[in-house]
């Protein structure tokens, strides 16, 4: 048990953390909120490093912490971070700021719960934390957009939530015990189907796979900008890592491969032709996240046939952590609407070129980060046999450049007529420099992470 | 520190400095430059030690970046610091005055520092990452006068030509690496076969946009636009001599047929560059022509299997041709023009300047002791010697007779004329100072030969019948452009000479608009695919409808119940602006049925 302890250390930090923040918020300090946060992410992210290598698993088999989990911690932690220090950029002075922070800590607990998750029940639990405080963080704002947007979120959750623990509940009817390890014993039929539709609809609503996503552009639009950062990135990595988890135990012989490629193609396809015709920066992003999650689905449909999936889906998590952070962060700045981008690579131009490196990466140009994990995501799917799926996503990789292009073109056409320059914000600033430098370096320096793993 | 990182730091430092502290920028790209000579000379006494350094860092998955310093590239960088160096040197006079010249030194460091790490790559990744950031710099230093009309067009112009050759290398490296398996260089040089023909086609496509050969030579007279420091940087031993370079590097894998290609290439150029060359009326764009037929010899020496006189003849003529440069924007600087009209006279205005001039255009045309004669001499006896090579040797002597041609025609326009009283600042102090070493260089640069043949580990091929036969051509090249006008030289090819072969239409007839026909097919095929794809859409929604319309018909009450449920819940916690959300949710439990029909139907077909 004490064993066990150890090995949780850094959620129970993060546990302890989030208990001070609400106190501190409740005493109306929302600075001490922001740097209880941002130290208790730093002293777990330090207690994760430890964890590097580790393959065990605590409370019987329930939570595990392995590879997958222990990257988790080291890339949505610093996420986290990022998302606090853009909060703060867009939110400082405002009424109740505090509750951001806590309710971000909070939800990047249960973000970590289900990239850990071993067990039905804590996969439920994880679920259900992150949706929670989702809730919250888009109905922040309190207008009647926000409102909507929440609404909409929730009853989409509740939907989806129903639905998967509706299904689960087969699969602890059929194996007698709700761990995955033990999903083995199911030799497919119905009881599998019923189980594994409820997995893939409960994550899939919460990675916003397409057609469970229809909540994400909604409520990213609703939602501050940052609170949109966060939930495009942290929640989704988690869903995503949480479906891998489960699925790695399954045998493919059940056909969940074929399936999960089939979402992939849909999720990429659609997100891309649906960004296309947005003018709304936040929901073209929004979009962009629900296409960009279908390429995740690569290395997942590999999860279990080669060891380079859960490298690939390590490996594009960090970028995807970094690009998405920081074109939301760019978009903090520059404002809502496509239009306001006109000029901006010339009124700005330092974050002019953070932009284009960052949109270069998302649409998967080398040698940036997400290059390196998109050709590693491919190399895993076409590994596992699926190399119909890598051509189409690398044909999807050609429609995102477009609607990329939509964004950096009129960056550096002339802005319109009587355009008042934006401020800068040091923050935010900060956000896109350290974003846009791991963008760029550690694609060249990508073999120092797959050392390390 | 590895002397490697060594070369490649002092000028991307220096560079950096200039950006952040923004003065004194010729005082910092000067030491920035002038520390990368002596470490690229240890190289280069490390290589004749026998000793090479490796530097790895990580890159690619299976692919590690690689800094190499063998005996080749200790050779190429020693030469590309020196030559970056005195160019600087003439550059801190020549721009004085300009008010832009911050940007000038920072750009030209950057240039220096991708150079130096393309001559050390030593793998495909790291030179393709070299080439891009060369091509790039240059750009920005052709079109540095952005301001005066047509500069920007003509830096656009040699960018997008050089561009759509390295096409030519992205392809061929993809081609090396996939059949070696490998991106280390020197290891893809094993490879034999088709994949060593095809890749050695497709980088000779590359290196022929680079190194400005015909039907590609025309971006480079266009390139003039840009300063004169620029030009003698570009044209000697860096934006063009990458082309070459580059094909002496693969040299030892090309197989016959290849090199043939290679020698036709460099032949035809070396004679239709040097009949333009006899035909300019500008004296930049008369040296950027001779660069074409220069570099045309060099392909001629490979595809005569001999690339080591290669090599010997880009350095020769890195200081030779930088020299002329040099010289040449003195008398841009004193009679604000290069054209040949303005320029009559201007070398007595300047005799030690035209001194210099005039050794570095006999050592191009290869008198002996100069340096040009050397490697001039090797190249003709390399195809007299090459089995099956009459041909490269009659166009090797043509190229000499025309080299020494167009020479002797500079000289007689600079020194016929009348002399202008000018005034001379000390800006000339610093140019003439930088353009002396390199006409030494020029002068002396022959002795230091052997040496090099040494290191390299080849000697070209001696014989005394090929050093008259140069010879003889260089003396009849010179005799007939100091005494015939070029025109009636050329006879009646003049007009396509001024045109300057455009062959078919040049690079707009056979690029630009086939191109742009292309572009127009895909376009067209692109709206047909959109069309498609909208009448996708259209039966999608038609399928969604007819879901829907099941939905709603009550055959699955439990879908009808709960999305009716949802929406009357929603109602009454808040009216919904739209009223989407139940339509979604129905899409979604459909799609949950969906799935799970696949996933019973999926076991069947694994």
């Amino acid at each position: 048990m004490s064993k066990d302890l150890s090995l949780l250390q850094p959620e129970l930090v993060m546990m302890v953390i989030v208990a001070l923040m609400i106190l501190a918020e409740m005493a109306r300090r929302p600075l001490v909120v922001l740097w209880l946060g941002l130290s208790g992410l730093a002293v777990a992210t330090g207690l994760s490093l430890p964890l590097l290598g580790a393959d065990a698993s605590v409370f019987g088999g329930t939570y595990r912490i392995d590879l997958l989990s222990t990257w988790a911690k080291l890339i949505l932690l610093p996420g986290t971070a990022l998302s606090l220090v853009l909060a703060r950029a867009e939110l400082a002075g405002k009424m109740r700021e505090g509750s951001v922070y806590s309710l971000l800590v909070l939800v990047t607990l249960g973000a970590l719960m289900l990239a850990g998750a071993g067990d039905m029940m804590l996969l439920v639990l994880g679920v259900v934390l992150t949706g929670l405080g989702s809730f919250a963080l888009v109905a922040w704002p309190g207008d009647d957009r926000a409102t909507e947007a929440a609404m909409k979120y929730l009853v989409f959750g509740a939907v989806t939530g129903a639905v998967m623990t509706y299904g689960l509940t087969f699969w602890f009817g059929g194996a007698g015990t709700t761990l995955f390890s033990a999903l083995t014993k199911l030799q497919g039929g119905v009881v599998m189907v019923a189980g594994l539709v409820a997995v893939i609809v409960g994550l899939g609503y919460k990675a916003a796979l397409v057609p469970f996503h229809f909540w994400a552009p909604d409520a990213y639009d609703g939602a501050p900008v940052s609170v949109a950062a966060y939930l495009s990135v942290i929640t989704k990595i988690a869903a995503l890592f949480a479906l891998a988890q489960v699925l790695r135990d399954l045998s493919p012989q059940t056909g969940w491969p074929l399936v999960i490629a089939l979402v992939a193609a849909l999720t990429m396809t659609y997100g891309y032709l649906a960004a296309l015709v947005q003018t709304n920066m936040v929901r073209l992003m929004a979009y962009s996240s629900v296409a960009q999650s279908g390429y995740f689905l690569l290395g997942i449909v590999a999860v279990g046939v080669n060891a380079l999936s859960l490298q690939s889906l390590i490996v594009f998590g960090a970028a995807y952590v970094a690009m998405n952070l920081g074109v939301f962060a760019v978009v903090m700045v520059q404002g809502r609407q496509l239009d306001e981008f006109r000029g901006m690579g010339r009124s700005a131009p330092a974050m002019g070129v953070a932009m284009v490196i960052l949109l270069l990466s998302l649409a998967g140009i080398p040698p940036l980060f997400g290059f390196v994990g998109k050709a590693l995501l491919f190399a895993a799917a076409i590994d596992a046999g699926f190399t119909w799926l890598a051509v189409i996503a690398i044909l999807n990789s050609v429609l995102s450049l477009a609607v990329y292009l939509r964004i950096m073109v009129p960056m550096y056409q002339p802005p319109a007529e009587g355009e008042a320059a934006v401020s800068g914000r040091p923050l935010s600033g900060l956000v896109i420099a350290l974003t846009t430098a791991i963008t760029l370096l550690s694609g060249v320096a990508v073999q120092l992470l797959l050392n390390a793993m | 520190m590895s002397p490697l990182a060594l070369v490649l730091l002092p000028t991307l430092l220096a560079a950096l400095l200039i950006a952040v502290l923004r003065r004194p920028p010729e005082i910092l790209a000067l030491v920035g430059v002038s520390i990368s000579v002596p470490a690229s000379g240890m190289l280069l006494t490390m290589a004749f030690a026998g000793k090479g350094y490796t530097l790895m860092m990580p890159g690619l998955p299976g692919m590690p970046l690689l800094l190499v310093s063998d005996p080749l590239s200790a050779v190429l960088s020693v030469l590309v610091a020196t030559v970056a160096t005195l160019v600087m040197v003439h550059a801190t006079g020549y721009m004085r005055k300009d008010g832009e010249k911050r940007r000038f030194f920072a750009t030209m460091l950057m240039f220096v520092t991708a150079m130096q790490l393309l001559v050390l790559a030593g793998d495909w990744l790291t030179f393709l990452g070299a080439w891009e950031l060369i091509g790039v710099s240059s750009y920005l230093l052709i079109g540095f006068w952005n301001r005066k009309p047509g500069v920007a067009g003509a830096a656009t112009r040699a960018f997008l030509y050089t561009r759509s050759a390295d096409l030519g290398l992205y392809l061929g490296v993809f081609v090396l690496i996939g059949a070696a398996g490998t991106s280390n260089i020197a290891a893809t040089l094993t490879t034999f076969g088709t994949p060593a023909l095809i890749g050695g086609l497709l980088l000779l496509l590359a290196a022929m946009g680079k190194s400005a050969q015909v039907p590609m030579q025309d971006w480079l007279q266009r390139a003039m636009a840009g300063p004169t420091p620029v030009s003698a940087l570009l044209h000697s031993a860096t934006l063009v001599a990458a082309g070459a370079i580059l094909l002496i590097r693969v040299a030892p894998m090309l197989p016959a047929q290849t090199l043939v290609a290679v020698g036709i290439v460099g032949g035809v150029t070396t004679v239709v560059a040097g009949l333009v060359a006899l035909a300019e009326r500008d004296l930049k764009r008369l040296l950027a022509a001779s660069t074409s037929a220069q570099y045309g010899l060099m392909l001629l020496a490979i595809g005569a299997g001999a690339p080591v006189v290669a090599l010997l003849h880009l350095i020769a003529h890195a200081a030779i041709k930088s020299g002329l440069f040099l010289g040449a924007g003195v008398f841009q600087h004193s009679r604000g023009s290069t054209g040949f009209e303005d320029l009559a006279g201007a070398g007595r205005e300047h005799p030690r300047i035209f001194a210099g001039f005039a050794i570095s255009a006999l050592a191009l045309a290869g008198i002996p002791p100069l340096a040009g004669f050397f490697s001039k001499d090797a190249i003709i006896a390399a195809t007299l010697a090459a089995p099956g090579g009459i041909w490269m040797a009659v166009l090797a002597l043509a190229g000499t007779v025309l080299t020494g041609a167009y020479m002797a025609r500079a000289l007689a326009l600079l020194w016929r004329g009348a002399p202008q009283k000018g005034e001379s600042g000390d800006e000339l102090q610093w140019m003439g100072l930088g353009m002396g070493v390199l006409v030494a260089l020029a002068a002396g640069l022959g002795a230091a030969f052997p040496r090099m043949e040494w290191l390299l580990g080849d000697a070209p091929p001696v014989s005394v019948l090929a050093m008259f036969l140069g010879l003889g051509a260089s003396l009849l090249g010179l005799a007939l452009g100091w005494l015939v006008p070029g025109a009636r030289l050329l006879g009646p090819l003049l007009p396509w000479a001024r045109r300057g072969f455009a062959v078919g239409g040049g690079m707009d007839g056979m690029v630009l608009r086939p191109a742009l026909a292309m572009a127009q097919a895909c376009n067209a095929v692109e709206r047909r695919i959109y069309d498609a794809v909208l009448a996708v859409g259209r039966h999608a929604m038609r399928l969604g409808r007819g879901t829907r319309a099941t939905d709603e018909a009550g055959i699955d009450g439990f879908i009808f119940g709960l999305a009716s449920a949802t929406e009357a819940a929603g109602r009454r916690a808040r009216r919904l602006q739209s009223g989407l959300i139940h339509r979604e949710l129905a899409l979604t439990i459909a799609a949950t049925g969906i799935i799970a029909a696949a996933l019973l139907v999926a076991p069947l077909i694994y």
